[in-house]
């Protein structure tokens, strides 16, 4: 069969008839709900995880966080997610008697997943803003904590915002291992479109091309949204 | 909670004394060594009292102003303010910051917000926080933001810099910048300013303008600590001027006995070098 006979193969199952209202209505947006809730979840946790991480330490407290931090980010940069995605969905939960479906239980381990890379992002931006920052809210007045919310973090993220867009493309294309755990994503559709007549190279390249399109959006938003935030700085 | 009760009732602080500071000491600890850079400084700070600290580099000045509002925490004597010891660490430091204005060397004005935001920041906040922070009404809230407002508009009006309010720190120049961090610690109705260095960091054109303002402050009866490498400034606006040396004040008194007939060998030193 010719590349040509493959692809109008393709476009009669996907087109004509309406294999993309799943690939939009299923595929595509579980892909991006896992993957944006994940980010969510992950950039609070891992702005909670990198706060703890830079806390001036001579209390007992900030002491046994940062030990816990410390275990939870290894636990989720030293395993796979995939490993992670197994281990909660078929082991802990029903053995906790939890049952939050395939698709919930994506978001919670992609969130807590990234939340360990965000928190290594997060503590390098803090340590990039200028100490001066942070030492001139607390002269005023304001504790550890709204010093940080309201001056050292918004800084930060200016600071790390590629690199964040980064983890975020990151985690975009990660969502694509979600159908170990039964949920259905961007792969899993077109793999069932493909099993129709045996022939997935049309279908697999046209996924390919969705998570460019995608990736080409995300890296445009971040550079919209580093434009918005640079406004104050030097002209 | 009982013994700190009974320390309250010792507190040595007189009606005029609006800062007593006893046995004050700093160390550093690096890896073993331990650095004293604070060696038991003793002193009292008078309502209306303008102070100037003067130095050789790596005397104890600086260290010796941020441990006034706890910026180090000291490692040992203590600072009474207001009737506590802000060396205690049970006590809500940031409650006494509120009162103790510091202007820093290197501005540190919040880059992220804009001159106004900034001024306002510290004030709108911790009223909104005593008014019920989050449940506080919208229309306290509102007012409260609104005097926020108009006293930060008119401390820039002060300075000439009104049109400069929704500016950003980044566009502005080393005196435009310092002179707004001091009426940024003035927004706060401080008892007491601090200032480490205020002129250090500046261009030479711009040490006057900066100057100027901290002078203003000072003939309005502002109680003032000032560590300054400006010599004829300290004479003209202290009362009293301390020399530090090697972590402890080496020699004190009125400007015209420290400049005019310094008795410490080190001071004559410093002063013969500076002058």
């Amino acid at each position: 069969m010719s590349f040509f006979d493959e692809w109008s193969a393709f476009w009669r199952l996907f087109y004509t008839n309406q294999g993309y209202k799943r690939v939009f209505s299923e595929g595509l947006k579980n892909t991006l709900t896992i993957a944006i809730l994940g980010l969510i979840i992950g950039i609070a946790i891992g702005t909670l995880i990198a706060a703890v991480k830079v806390m001036p330490k001579y209390k007992r407290l900030p002491r046994i966080l940062n030990g816990v931090c410390t275990v939870y980010v290894g636990f989720f940069r030293g395993t796979p997610i995939v490993v992670q995605l197994l281990l909660a969905y078929y082991v802990l939960f029903p053995m906790m008697g939890i049952s939050l479906g395939s698709l919930n239980t994506c978001i919670l381990i992609f969130g807590l997943n990234s939340a360990a890379y965000v928190s290594e992002i997060m503590r390098a931006g803090i340590q990039s803003v200028d100490v001066g920052q942070m030492e001139a809210a607390r002269a005023l007045g304001l504790g550890y904590a709204p010093a940080m919310i309201k001056i050292v973090v918004p800084q930060a993220v200016k600071n790390i915002l590629p690199t964040l867009g980064n983890e975020f493309i990151a985690l975009v294309k990660d969502t694509s291992v979600v159908s170990f755990v039964a949920a259905v994503d961007l792969y899993k559709v077109f793999t069932e479109i493909g099993n129709v007549n045996y022939e997935y190279l049309a279908p697999y390249l046209m996924m390919a091309l969705i998570y460019i399109a995608l990736v080409l959006m995300i890296t445009l938003l971040v550079k919209l949204l580093e434009q918005l935030l640079h406004r104050g700085d030097r002209a | 909670m009982n013994d700190s009760k009974q320390t309250t009732q010792l507190i040595p602080q007189s009606e005029n004394d609006l800062i007593v500071i006893q046995g004050l000491c700093k160390s550093f600890k690096n890896g073993k060594k331990t650095l004293d850079v604070l060696k038991s400084i003793d002193t009292v700070i008078k309502k209306n009292e303008r102070v100037a600290i003067i130095g050789p580099s790596g005397s104890g000045k600086s260290t010796f102003l941020r441990c006034i509002n706890c910026m180090e925490d000291p490692t040992g004597g203590s600072i009474y303010f207001n009737g506590e010891d802000l060396a205690d660490m049970r006590v809500d430091i940031n409650k006494h910051r509120e009162s103790i204005g510091m202007v820093f060397q290197q501005f540190n004005l919040f880059n992220n917000k804009t001159v106004l935001q900034n001024i306002m920041l510290a004030p709108v906040y911790l009223r909104t926080k005593k008014a019920g922070g989050l449940f506080a009404k919208p229309a306290v809230k509102r007012q409260i933001r609104e005097e926020a407002r108009e006293t930060a508009m008119n401390l820039l009006r002060r300075i000439g810099l009104e049109d400069k309010a929704n500016a950003y720190p980044s566009t502005l120049s080393g005196g435009q910048k310092q002179r707004i961090a001091i009426i940024r610690a003035l927004a706060m109705n401080p008892q007491v300013m601090l200032f480490d260095e205020p002129t250090s960091a500046l261009d030479p054109e711009m040490v006057g303008e900066v100057l100027d303002l901290i002078k203003e402050l000072a003939n309005e009866g502002m109680t003032m600590v000032i560590v300054t490498h400006e010599m004829g400034f300290a004479r003209e606006v202290a009362d009293r001027v301390l020399f530090m040396n090697d972590g402890v004040i080496a020699e004190e008194g009125s400007p015209e006995e420290l400049f005019g007939n310094p008795q410490h060998p080190r001071t004559r030193e410093f002063l013969s070098k500076v002058l």
